[in-house]
């Protein structure tokens, strides 16, 4: 599917975007049209138009307070939790407009996985943690009536944790004490946590707030080699500042800058090696930002 | 925990040096402290000169060296708190030694006869049941309901409901025992009769209640203040991974605020023992167990209200008094015991969650 | 069980349908039935009243008949697959156990009290079919867990309610308890319990339960606990100041000048008076207030300054904090004793009730109050400016003089505020220490102060007589009848509850004004 630029766009702020066309093969994840959103009357996106395509790695760049944050919130419509977001336009999943009035909000969580920023285990073991997904979805059954009667599904939560911590590289380190409370991890350790918690409820997309960005030099690395592993496997969206991250791990790059706008999308090496506008090439460059 | 991190203040203080007089200044001061405390105790129309003397001496001591005036005073107040508790204890203890020396430990017997003060019979069991009874009671209508408030307050209400609605709560956990009591005598046992055929005017069950309401507004809002204290990012964490905002709700954030809840649910339990005047204004004073034990609409008494009531007429009576100051010391130790289980409770919640802030 | 979250699964939520629809109904249904069940105890309709010539017990029985018979056929359709659901396949205990207490109830008191069995039959009959629930309970598929016990009960209910098997005018003494039960209560108790369960259960049936419908039936329950239980304060305060507002302002009029006179409040009590007042009572009121401040705050804001500034955690600080634990949780009675026993021997001959004692005993309660606010005020003064006033050379007394006191002046004060609020309402301590019967007039501390030849060299006898206090004279209607009506009472309990709540109110205010604009 190639992008088409001018859906539901006003060509006034097409050009004021400098909105570049790009296509790239392979489905879309998700399609973004005209996305404006407003905190109370502050504008923090302004018409974002996109097509994130699936199973690769989608960096979202930018200064801070660009919006790209607030743009990956909208895919989940976690901005649904800040009361004064009031969000236009449409975004579609899958061919789906995850805005529309029949929206299972639960299901399309479910379907779209999120690691945050700071990491945010919840005060239980590491076990538990992995598991609370599965439980609370009704996937895994542990309680104690389920064991008292044998239908116990302990076996399939200690593989499928084993099978989420190996996925989040994290197996090795903490394999012998899964019933050790999460929160005496280290800062990296918690957020490879955090996201083999994401990947116990089986997602198709993994979104990522800057993940590392609370991490030391060591823990970020690891947290970037595991990126590109799941990109195998997920369609994954990753928010950034840090741009030397961006052009290492991400397929697609998307440059945001601020005032909401969405200057330039496109091939990751296509946009460090020959940006199209003078504005992204100043912000890669560090003139500007 | 914050101020053992300002090492600066040390350092200050071994910089500044101490004059000879500001020494002697502030022995005096100190000295007629301790002469206030004897005098007080013993002769306390005299105890006007010490405090002369400590005036003069703090004034001197402000005059010549505000910094370290101001820190003595200022840690005089704080071992104020610690000798109050200690004077309470003391003569708590001390004015119920004749009650003790007369019944040992009979005053908590468990077979009649209780109370007879003309036979001079001062067993607590009675009031010590009432006020089991009561709390109990109280605690099951405050405990679930103040913090299924609490919950509906911190995570469901609009925020503007909410803005609303906890200051209104909090104004309402300060509407004074005596008019709960007021309306308790007036209101509550009258419809009690009414409805349940009760032969005599107020029961455990009625001031139960009527305590369970009063204590409802101090859980919420000590709750609710626990629940808002759980880090939104938690509950964004379990949301983004598709879990309703209910099934959060009760295995996120009630968990992680655990501590803050049952401080809360603890917090009601103290204010319903030590709850007096609607306890006192709406039972019937009968210093006996109620027949049978799991009676609740019967009218016995509770230690507190033994307390209010019969005060008036143990005041001539050394040894009835003495029962009275009994029943005050059990009620500071469960009190007590309450709030450093609490306290117990907290740390070791704090100790698990590590460095969850 | 995991049917429901196959990856087949979309997004979008299915919320249409006869049968939730139904289910929704059933919930407004229920809803109404249990307002009018409220309504029912508190008086408001009597019991055997009827509303457009339907007796009142007949249309709870209908009402809960509609909603038991859709919580049913809503459960039997979803679990014979007719609807669309997402229930899980098997409950679980939680859902188990309020099924089993359930049938333990409902059996025990039908087998025990109606059918009169001895309890060699109830107790086992009672003890198998609550098993036998718990287990269908935690076994069965959830939406009939969800349903058939619930609406089965709501139509056990209508059935009693329609068969006239309890009407109003029924009664039951249960043994060894002394009451009489009456149905006057019976009946809209009853209709409540089975309108909130069938409430509870159509509202998990309208989400098509599974975690979606559980969340809808918690909602409703804390909805409604939240609902009622703000109605039911603001309903004691209404009620306190319907019944007290009108005697409080009796004879109020204009003049002279733009002055206000109203008697109630303005006058003492005696023969004197056209209209008896509690002047005295609010003068009383104030000076205790008053002497308590003078008293505590000194000692609390010291005491939380020495904390928060000064002390290194310790042993020391272990046991101060203990020890305001200790006086803050210290039930106002035993402070009452305290008093008695120490201060009141030594401040007057004969120990008698007096104000001074008052003052200090209340002081002795507002001092935790204050230490605790204020040391968390002090607290909560970010330490960046600690260390900027530290790295401009000043000292650090006058760091805390200087900038850490005034930032942290709006905490305390507000703290003080609250503080007072909780100690002019006390009533425990005042009448052991200080109080003694309805004062003709008005206390006069400032006039009471004369100089003497030994020591202590000032004596003030206003200071060391009893004196009466808004809470004390609420206190002594009930006692004793002084001060005459029932009418009196109420009035000085609408002025106490105004006294303490404008207290609270303003305290709420100033710190809300003041975190406003911390956070702005």
């Amino acid at each position: 599917m190639s992008v088409e630029t001018t859906v539901n766009g006003e060509p006034e702020e097409q050009i004021e975007t400098e909105w570049t066309e790009y296509g790239f093969g392979g489905d879309a994840a998700f399609s973004v049209r005209d996305l404006d959103v407003y905190y109370d009357d502050d504008r923090a996106l302004r018409s974002i138009d996109i097509d994130i395509p699936e199973e690769s790695v989608t960096a979202l760049i930018g200064p801070s307070g660009c919006g790209k944050s607030t743009f990956l919130r909208c895919l989940n419509r976690m901005n649904d939790r800040i009361r004064a977001a009031r969000i236009e336009g449409s975004v579609a999943f899958r061919d789906r407009d995850i805005y529309g009035t029949d929206v299972d909000l639960v299901e399309l969580r479910r379907r779209i996985g999120m690691v945050f920023q700071q990491p945010n285990p919840f005060p239980k073991s590491i076990r538990d943690n992995i598991a609370y997904g599965p439980r609370k979805h009704g996937d895994i059954n542990t309680g104690l009536l389920s064991r008292l009667l044998g239908g116990d599904d302990r076996e399939r939560e200690e593989e499928l944790v084993e099978r989420c911590l190996r996925g989040a590289a994290l197996w090795e380190e903490v394999s012998d004490r899964l019933d050790d409370n999460a929160l005496g991890l280290s800062g990296g350790q918690q957020q490879r946590l955090c996201i083999a918690r994401a990947l116990a409820v089986d997602p198709e997309v993994i979104l990522m707030d800057e993940p590392a960005s609370a991490l030391d030099p060591i823990a970020t690395s690891k947290i970037e080699d595991l990126v590109e592993d799941l990109a195998e496997e997920y369609t994954v969206v990753i928010v950034t500042h840090n741009m030397q991250q961006a052009a290492r791990i991400s397929d697609q790059t998307a440059v945001f800058l601020t005032g909401g706008h969405l200057v330039e999308y496109g091939d990751t090496d296509q946009i460090f090696e020959n940006p199209q506008s003078q504005r992204v090439e100043d912000y890669i460059t560090g003139k500007f930002g | 925990m914050i101020s053992s991190i300002r090492p600066y203040r040390s350092r200050l203080d071994a910089l500044s040096e101490r004059a000879t007089d500001e020494v002697v200044a502030g022995a005096i001061g100190a000295l007629s402290v301790v002469a206030f405390g004897a005098l007080f105790l013993a002769l306390p129309t005299y105890s006007v000169f010490p405090v002369v003397t400590f005036a003069l001496a703090a004034a001197y001591g402000w005059y010549r060296n505000q910094g370290a005036t101001a820190k003595s005073l200022t840690f005089l107040a704080t071992a104020s708190t610690v000798i109050i508790l200690g004077l309470i204890v003391v003569y708590l203890l001390w004015k119920s030694l004749l009650v003790f020396r007369i019944m040992g430990l009979d005053l908590f017997r468990l077979a009649s006869p209780f109370w007879e003060t003309s036979k001079r019979t001062f067993a607590l069991t009675p009031m010590i049941w009432g006020t089991v009874v009561t709390t109990l009671i109280a605690t099951c209508v405050a405990g679930p309901l103040g913090i299924a408030g609490a919950i509906f307050i911190a995570e469901m209400a609009p925020p503007r409901a909410r803005g609303v609605v906890k200051p209104a709560v909090e104004m309402l956990a300060g509407i004074p025992s005596i008019v709960y009591g007021f309306i308790g005598f007036n209101v509550v046992n009258p419809a009690m009769s009414d409805y349940l055929g009760l032969v005599s005017l107020g029961s455990l069950f009625a001031v139960g209640l009527v305590i369970g309401v009063m204590a409802l507004p101090t859980v919420v809002s000590v709750a609710e203040d626990a629940v808002t204290a759980v880090p939104d990012e938690m509950t964004d964490g379990a949301l983004a991974l598709g879990t309703t905002d209910w099934q959060s709700i009760k295995s996120v954030v009630i968990p992680a605020s655990f501590s803050g809840l049952s401080a809360a649910v603890l917090l009601g339990i103290g204010r319903a023992v030590g709850e007096t005047m609607a306890a006192t204004v709406m039972l019937g004073h009968n210093q006996a167990l109620p027949d049978p034990l799991y009676d609740v609409f019967a009218n016995t008494e509770t230690l507190t209200t033994l307390i209010a009531s019969q005060y008036g007429n143990a005041i001539t009576r050394d040894d009835f008094m003495s029962a009275l100051f009994a029943a005050g010391v059990v009620l500071f130790v469960t009190v007590l015991c309450l709030s450093l289980l609490s306290r117990y409770i907290e740390a070791r919640m704090q100790s698990t969650l590590g460095g969850s802030t | 069980m995991s049917a429901s979250h196959a990856s087949s699964a979309t997004i979008e939520d299915d919320r249409s349908g006869v049968a939730r629809s139904a289910a929704t109904t059933a919930v407004g249904l229920s809803v109404l039935t249990m307002l009018l069940a409220v309504a029912n105890v508190l008086n408001w309709i009597t019991t055997d009243a009827s509303v457009a010539s339907v007796a009142l017990s007949t249309l709870y029985g209908v009402a809960l008949a509609v909603a038991g018979v859709v919580t049913v056929a809503v459960g039997l359709l979803s679990a014979s697959a007719v609807i669309d659901a997402n229930a899980n396949d098997t409950s679980g205990v939680l859902s188990g156990l309020p099924v089993g207490l359930l049938a333990l109830s409902v059996v025990g008191l039908v087998a025990s009290q109606t059918l009169g069995y001895g309890v060699a039959i109830w107790a086992p009959a009672a003890l198998v079919c609550a098993v036998a629930a718990f287990l269908f309970g935690s076994l069965a598929r959830e939406d009939l867990t969800a349903t058939l016990p619930w609406g089965g009960f709501a139509l056990f209910v209508a059935a009693v309610l329609l068969a006239g098997v309890i009407t109003p005018s029924w009664t039951w003494d249960p043994r060894h308890l002394g009451v009489a039960l009456t149905g006057t209560i019976t009946v809209p108790c009853l209709a409540f319990a089975a309108s909130l369960a069938t409430a509870w259960a159509a509202a998990k049936a309208t989400q098509g339960f599974g975690a979606r419908g559980r969340q809808a039936g918690a909602y409703l329950l804390i909805g409604a606990n939240a609902l009622f239980m703000l109605s039911l304060l603001v309903l004691l305060v209404a009620f306190v100041v319907e019944k007290g507002a009108g005697h409080a302002l009796r004879g109020i009029h204009l003049g002279p000048g733009l002055s206000v006179h109203v008697p109630f409040v303005m006058n003492g009590a005696g023969l004197g008076y056209d209209i008896d007042g509690v002047f005295p009572a609010i003068v009383g009121t104030f000076w205790l207030v008053f002497g308590a401040l003078v008293f505590a705050v000194p000692l609390g804001v010291g005491a939380a300054v020495f904390l928060a500034e000064y002390a290194e955690r310790g042993r020391f600080t272990t046991v101060v904090d203990i020890a305001t634990d200790g006086l803050w949780s210290t039930p106002s009675i035993v402070y009452g004793l305290f008093g008695y026993a120490f201060i009141l021997p030594r401040l007057s001959p004969g120990g008698r009730p007096n104000v001074l004692a008052g003052m200090l005993v209340l002081g002795f309660m507002l001092i935790p109050l204050v230490l605790i606010t204020s040391r968390e005020a002090i607290d909560s003064v970010p330490d960046a400016y600690r260390d900027a006033s530290v790295a401009l050379g000043v000292g650090r007394w006058e760091t805390i003089r200087s900038v850490v006191l005034p930032a942290a002046v709006p905490g305390v004060i507000t703290g003080i505020i609250l503080g007072v609020g909780r100690i002019a309402g006390e009533t425990a301590p005042i009448i052991l220490v200080a109080a003694g019967g309805l004062n003709a007039d008005p206390i006069r501390v400032i006039h009471g102060f004369r100089f003497t030849s030994s020591p202590p060299f000032v004596a003030n006898d206003a200071l060391l007589s009893a004196t009466n206090a808004l809470p004390y004279q609420v206190y002594a209607v009930i006692e004793t009848g002084v001060g005459g009506s029932e009418s009196f009472g109420w009035a000085s309990a609408f002025v106490l509850l105004l006294v303490v709540l404008c207290f609270y109110a303003v305290g709420i205010a100033t710190r809300m004004y003041f975190q406003r604009k911390l956070e702005r």
